[in-house]
């Protein structure tokens, strides 16, 4: 078997995670989806670059975060899905709970810096170490630590007061 | 004993202590309530995330994305992308295949999109998705694109998860029909049907209903929804015999 061909079936087990990734990056449902596209086609052309003694997934998750900063890099100017009116209507009264919480949450995230938002996907919604994602993110421990100390303070913040 | 400080307890939590540091804290929680509290909240976020997060892995992934992993021999036979029509008024009518888009939206414009995406989230969490993202702009999915497709009003069913209120043909030419869901928190909106679906140009929250009951759908409408009616309708709303017409002709 080839490289290409062993990249392409290591991938398949790990798409969900690598969708769960790209929506915690991206926000957006489609949005994600594209990110993964992304990915899987740099991915698939990198293939040669793939050692098989590493791990395939944190190859492909270094490939994804850096796809995702690409596209922030790329798309740096402002592009409106919706006027700003629509997004009033958008933004509906959360009556329950459990997903209001969540939806802060998700809103928290979204508004984070990159270099929060990073550390929080790697580390809490993908359950990597801090030192896999310094790793991956080609910084200090130490910078992990801070960075993700940061973030959920901003996002305990968006939680109840005693969750 | 050291106060223990954010850095610290934020580890604990992620289990990156080492035993003995760990268990330093183990024993600390028995009697300190406001470490307690913190390690609880920690915790809340981590748990908040993986709520939001962790139902991504039991969707279904799309076919072109999984299509691209297909081994070359097969892909010949499946398109790597499915085959949409360019966007409305600017189509050629040529259809193209779908590449990856725009998908970065700062600032304002992403607390927008992030707003649908909670609303959007929100209808997901009950279990089956009701809305689908296509272009960048909400789609009635699932139960609420049958409900769309096949409920009459002058049939209702008080079993369904939806409640469909008025049917009319816009301004536009397109039908377009209002809609709430009764499961809590109600939403209404209203869906426009074109070739790709039922389009939702607006989704709200639906007041509450009065009297713990369930109003009339069309009763019941958030005024931006009631606002897109106005601005849409010229003519009148069907009436059952239309409504049941239109339905026969499939929405067109």
């Amino acid at each position: 078997m080839n490289s290409s061909d062993a990249v392409r079936e290591g991938l398949i087990p790990l798409l969900p995670r690598l969708r769960r990734l790209a929506r915690a990056l991206a926000g957006q449902a489609a949005d994600a989806d594209d990110l993964v596209q992304i990915v899987l086609e740099r991915a698939l052309a990198r293939a040669a670059q793939w050692r098989p003694d590493a791990a395939l997934d944190k190859w492909v998750f270094a490939i994804a975060r850096n796809a995702w900063r690409d596209e922030l890099r790329a798309r740096g100017r402002s592009q409106h899905l919706f006027a700003p009116e629509e997004a009033g209507e958008m933004a509906a009264d959360r009556a329950s709970a459990q997903p209001a919480q969540q939806l802060e949450l998700a809103m928290a995230l979204a508004a984070l810096p990159p270099d929060h938002r990073e550390v929080v996907a790697l580390v809490l919604v993908e359950g990597m170490s801090y030192g896999e994602a310094a790793e991956l993110l080609e910084v200090p421990v130490g910078t992990v630590t801070s960075r993700l100390a940061r973030a959920r303070a901003t996002l305990q913040a968006h939680l109840g007061k005693d969750a | 004993m050291n106060p223990i400080d954010d850095d610290t307890l934020q580890a604990y939590v992620d289990g990156e202590l080492d035993a003995a540091s760990a268990a330093r804290i183990d024993v600390a929680l028995v009697h300190d309530e406001v470490l307690a509290r913190r390690v609880r909240q920690a915790r809340a976020v981590r748990a908040q995330l993986h709520a939001a997060f962790d139902p991504v892995l039991d969707e279904p992934v799309p076919a072109r994305l999984s299509a691209l992993l297909q081994p070359r021999s097969m892909q010949a036979a499946i398109p790597a992308t499915p085959l949409v029509m360019p966007a409305g008024r600017h189509g050629t009518g040529t259809p193209r295949r779908r590449t990856a888009r725009r998908w970065f939206v700062p600032g304002a414009a992403l607390a927008a999109s992030v707003a649908l995406l909670a609303v959007a989230l929100w209808w997901w969490l009950p279990g089956g998705d009701l809305v689908r993202m296509q272009g960048g702009q909400p789609f009635a999915a699932g139960a609420l694109n049958r409900a769309l497709d096949r409920v009459l009003a002058s049939e209702p069913d008080a079993d369904a998860p939806v409640a469909i209120g008025l049917s009319f043909r816009g301004n536009d030419g397109r039908i377009c029909r209002t809609f709430v869901l009764r499961s809590p928190p109600a939403q209404a909106g209203l869906a426009c049907h074109e070739s790709a679906g039922w389009a939702l140009p607006v989704l709200g929250a639906a007041p509450p209903p009065e009297g713990g009951e369930l109003r009339q759908a069309a009763s019941a409408l958030p005024p931006a929804v009631q606002a897109a009616v106005d601005a849409r309708l010229h003519g009148n709303v069907f009436d059952a015999r239309q409504e049941r017409a239109a339905r026969d002709a499939g929405w067109r």
